[in-house]
């Protein structure tokens, strides 16, 4: 038991999804790798059109990989078949950052927490009664009052149905969560108790979390590793505070100037605007894609560039400019 | 209306969906008297033969040719001197029975078609519409009318005919209801935990999307019982003496300037029919929606 | 610039609401707020405090027949808006005051080309000047906001957000208003395209001397860009002071406190957030006494029965019992 503790219960092995658009190739998920340990949370985070919400949805193969591998606990279930997956697919789930458009708006919530059994716990042969158990069990989980049973998600602010939306997806107890983007549409204060009670829930079952975000703040709160992404390749990897304590790659530091924090001191910081705007990456040319809007683009950037270990655990496509 | 007397003991928030769906209907004003009217309509079309006989239909008296109403004549007599009233009766069948099974083959047959081309798109959603589009591409009337010379006169036929013509704008609907929900993140979601295709398309599209077609089909009702009439005035189908509402405001459109009942009253009949229908699709998509808040 | 302090927006005591067809909803309930020429203040709180109300109601373009002042004024420059004509606001709305919305996608009109919607503003606002006249302000207009003018031929949809938002601000801007309401201007946006349009604002706000009122959700945005920050909750100002006295000052409203530690942090990891519980209340359905009461960790028995008077020290105030000089004597 001991060996499985350090086994990756996710690993994606040069991972790429590319679509076909009618100006060329969209290169939205370039050679992505990475492992992800039980109990633990990746943060994925780039802006919007990076590839981040691509790469969740191809891990959980809702879209088909273009090549590459997703591995869960060791084995590669892109080449699963329809039975295969659904054992699988009971243990992957997926929580979604529209809590107004991820919910039916015709099913109760009671019928909306239920319907995963009806599909997939099928097999778990469970009576009516259990089943109903269940639902309540999961809703006290998630902080649900009982008498939401027969609301409908109109009915309910963008907090409560984000937490129906967490019911619906651990009401299979499943190990691995992708969150796309779960507190970005909500208040401040009903973002912290939806990060609060994911948290709570990792704790209680040892979930794993493919947290994938554009708000660096949250994702420092919430990840023990981050991947930052531009343009579909993942330009920095490393530990949590790592990351924030030494990011090297001349976008993550970007990126890192941007964010607006209450800190007034950080008022008057020598502000590192990065100039232009993200371009798809239909078609991309070899080398670094950051380097039209990279302060330091020098002529050996057009080069093909691979994320280099630059310190224990921390890997980086470059480092120019770093201190 | 038992819902409606239990609805003091039991709270809103344990019935179930289908009683919710009911009851909401029930609280419709409107779509009730849709129902009210439309199973008179249906009530008189079926205890014709206790109203009047059959050989009524069809019996000529030409004394009493173009009759306004009267005692002996309810609704009076056509330029033939046939009784109005039974004519409508019996011709409601025709209309009545004809127009609703077009609208229902229509309808399942463009959703099935519509459904198939927007869930799964790509090539068989380009084979499926040029099909559709080639239909639209011609005139319906001119479409029904090679069907019926082709396959022979009769009902059935007729039936066949003119739904073949209504296919195409059912599955246009279908296709782009279905296109707009295809996207939506409670589609994904339930891909998410191995939905099969079938199961996302029967609980997630169908209910979403079924409002504006169910309305838009009831709308269409009318229209379809005055082409079967048109149908019936060029020989095809429906053929007089054979008598049928559209048929009896066309055979009498000579007299109509100076015996307007003989226009009036199997247009109030049409209009009746296609008002119901209209009040319940109404009604039905209201129902079927938890944010209608009547 | 002697006239540094003068009061460019006054509003005192202002409700409005909502009267929809079941109910009543009360948006905005005594909100008082001063703005000074030049200042630049930040409207901070959650979904459904009423900020957005705020900004239509001082434009008055509040949905018709739904959306009412019920009392109070709004004194812009000495003229009190709320019984002023709509011939009068038109002269307003666009040239001394200008509103920026939140989503640039839908703020723009899709069949017309950028170049003609911003001439577009110029010709109502200023008929008199020459063609020629206009078509250079319209490319200083574009040049300021950094798109190139060769581009005034293009589309919406030919930009990028961050573009089109900054085409919208060339609209606001062109008139040169004195107030500028900005309605969540970045919140569509990704953070370094965000800092490239704050850092726009602030450079074209030293331009014009424009008023700014920078509604927000985002404290963070809020102590980058304002100089004085009002905290609404449930249609009332709970909190107004400096970025200072808000986010480095002692005290604070036990709301604005909870939201500050609602926020994670950058520098300091590890701790738990401290969410505020509950929600805000039902704006069909207000408490009694203070809106804030059933979530505030200090809530006494007087904060469930009396609305809190306004309690002000060095142009902070705060709207709590806490502050009351009586009660902090008992203390």
């Amino acid at each position: 038991m001991t060996e499985d503790k350090t086994k990756p219960i996710i690993e994606a092995v040069n991972l790429c999804k590319y679509f076909k658009t009618h100006k060329g190739m969209l290169h939205a998920v370039e050679d992505v790798s990475f492992k992800l340990q039980p109990g633990k949370t990746l943060g994925v985070v780039g802006e919007s059109g990076c590839g981040k919400s691509t790469l969740g949805r191809t891990i959980l193969r809702l879209q088909p990989a273009t090549s590459g591998e997703v591995l869960y606990e060791g084995e590669n279930i892109l080449k699963f078949n329809r039975k295969e997956m659904h054992n699988v697919q009971q243990n992957m789930q997926m929580i979604f950052q529209d809590p107004y458009s991820s919910l039916d708006p015709r099913m109760s919530i009671r019928a909306l927490i239920m319907e995963p059994i009806e599909v997939l716990g099928a097999r778990k042969k469970m009576s009516a009664s259990e089943e109903k158990d269940r639902v309540t069990e999961i809703m006290e989980m998630c902080g649900l009052p009982k008498y939401y049973n027969n609301l409908y998600p109109h009915e309910l602010d963008g907090g409560m149905r984000q937490r129906v939306g967490l019911a619906r997806a651990m009401i299979l107890d499943p190990k691995f969560i992708v969150c796309d983007e779960p507190v970005s549409a909500l208040d401040v204060s009903i973002q912290a108790q939806i990060l609060n009670l994911l948290l709570d829930l990792q704790e209680q079952h040892e979930l794993s979390y493919m947290f994938i975000t554009h708000d660096l703040a949250v994702v420092k709160y919430i990840s023990d590793m981050i991947m930052v992404m531009y343009m579909g390749q993942v330009v920095e990897m490393a530990e949590s505070s790592e990351l924030f304590a030494h990011p090297l790659h001349p976008y993550t530091r970007a990126l890192l100037n941007s964010i607006p924090t209450i800190d007034l001191s950080r008022r008057n910081r020598e502000r590192i605007t990065i100039k232009g705007e993200v371009s798809s990456p239909i078609n991309p040319a070899p080398g670094c894609r950051f380097a039209p809007r990279c302060p330091y683009a020098t002529e050996a950037c057009k080069q093909n560039q691979c994320l280099k270990e630059v310190g224990p655990g921390h890997f980086a496509a470059c480092t120019e400019g770093s201190l | 209306m038992a819902i409606f007397k239990k609805k003091n003991k039991k709270p809103l928030s344990e019935y179930s969906t289908g009683e919710l769906i009911l009851f909401r209907f029930k609280k419709n004003k409107l779509a009730m008297l849709g129902v009210a009217m439309f199973a008179f309509v249906t009530i008189m079309i079926l205890i014709a033969p206790l109203i009047r006989p059959y050989s009524m239909v069809i019996k000529q008296d030409i004394v009493h040719r173009l009759n306004p109403p009267s005692k002996e004549h309810v609704f009076g007599t056509d330029e033939l001197g046939r009784d109005l009233l039974a004519r409508i009766l019996y011709g409601g069948r025709i209309s009545l029975f004809c127009s609703l099974a077009i609208i229902g083959i229509a309808f399942v047959t463009g959703a099935i078609i519509g459904g198939t081309a927007g869930f799964f798109g790509g090539k068989v959603d380009t084979i499926l519409m040029r099909i559709v589009d080639m239909l639209m591409s011609v005139p319906s009337a001119l479409l029904a009318m090679a069907i019926i010379t082709a396959l022979g006169n009769g009902v059935w036929k007729l039936v066949m005919a003119l739904s073949i013509g209504q296919i195409a704008r059912f599955a246009r609907m279908v296709r782009s209801s279905v296109l707009t929900l295809r996207n939506r993140e409670y589609i994904e979601a339930a891909k998410c935990f191995g939905s099969s295709s079938w199961r996302i398309i029967m609980k997630h599209i169908l209910p979403n999307g079924i409002g504006p077609i169910i309305v838009s089909a009831t709308l269409t009702l009318g229209s379809v019982i005055l082409s079967i009439s048109s149908m019936g005035y060029l020989g095809l189908g429906v053929a007089s003496p054979t008598p049928e509402w559209g048929t009896i405001i066309s055979e009498n459109k000579v007299n109509i300037q100076y015996f307007p009942y003989l226009g009036i009253i199997p247009g109030i009949c049409i209009m009746l029919t296609v008002m119901s229908v209209n009040f319940i699709g109404d009604g039905l998509r209201d129902a079927f929606d938890p944010k209608s808040k009547k | 610039m002697a006239n540094e302090d003068r009061t460019v927006l006054e509003i005192k005591d202002l409700y409005v609401q909502y009267n929809t067809d079941d109910a009543v909803v009360h948006a905005v309930n005594g909100l008082n707020l001063t703005l000074k020429e030049g200042e630049k203040l930040g409207l901070v709180g959650e979904t459904g405090a009423g900020k957005t109300t705020l900004a239509l109601s001082i434009l008055k373009l509040l949905p018709d027949k739904v959306g009412e002042i019920r009392s109070g004024s709004i004194i812009y420059k000495g003229d009190d808006l709320v019984n002023k004509p709509e011939s009068f606001m038109l002269g307003l709305r666009g040239r001394r005051i200008s509103m920026i919305f939140q989503d640039p996608m839908t703020s723009l009109n899709p069949t017309k080309n950028v170049g003609d919607q911003v001439l577009e503003v110029i010709n109502l606002h200023f008929p008199d000047l020459t063609a020629a006249e206009k078509t250079a302000k319209v490319d200083e207009m574009f040049r300021l906001v950094g798109i190139p003018a060769s581009r005034k031929g293009e589309f919406p949809h030919q930009f990028s957000g961050g573009m089109k938002q900054r085409i919208v601000i060339a609209m606001a801007l062109i008139a040169e208003p004195e107030l500028l309401l900005a309605d969540e201007p970045t919140t569509a946006l990704d953070v370094t395209i965000q800092a490239q349009i704050l850092e726009l604002m602030r450079k074209l706000k030293d331009e014009f001397n424009s008023a700014v009122v920078l509604i927000t959700h985002d404290l963070g945005v809020v102590a980058e860009f304002c100089d004085t920050v009002s905290v609404i909750y449930s249609g009332r100002v709970v909190e107004h002071g400096t970025v200072e006295q808000i986010f480095e000052g002692e005290d604070n409203h036990p709301y604005t406190k909870g939201l500050i530690h609602c926020i994670p942090s950058l520098s300091d990891t590890s701790k738990r957030l401290k969410p505020i519980p509950g929600r805000m209340p039902d704006p069909r359905n207000l408490p009694e006494g203070c809106c804030f009461a059933d979530r505030c960790p200090f809530c006494k028995e007087m904060c469930t029965t009396t609305m809190p008077e306004p309690h002000e020290k060095d142009g902070h105030m705060i709207l709590c019992h806490l502050y009351d000089p009586k009660e902090a004597g008992n203390d």
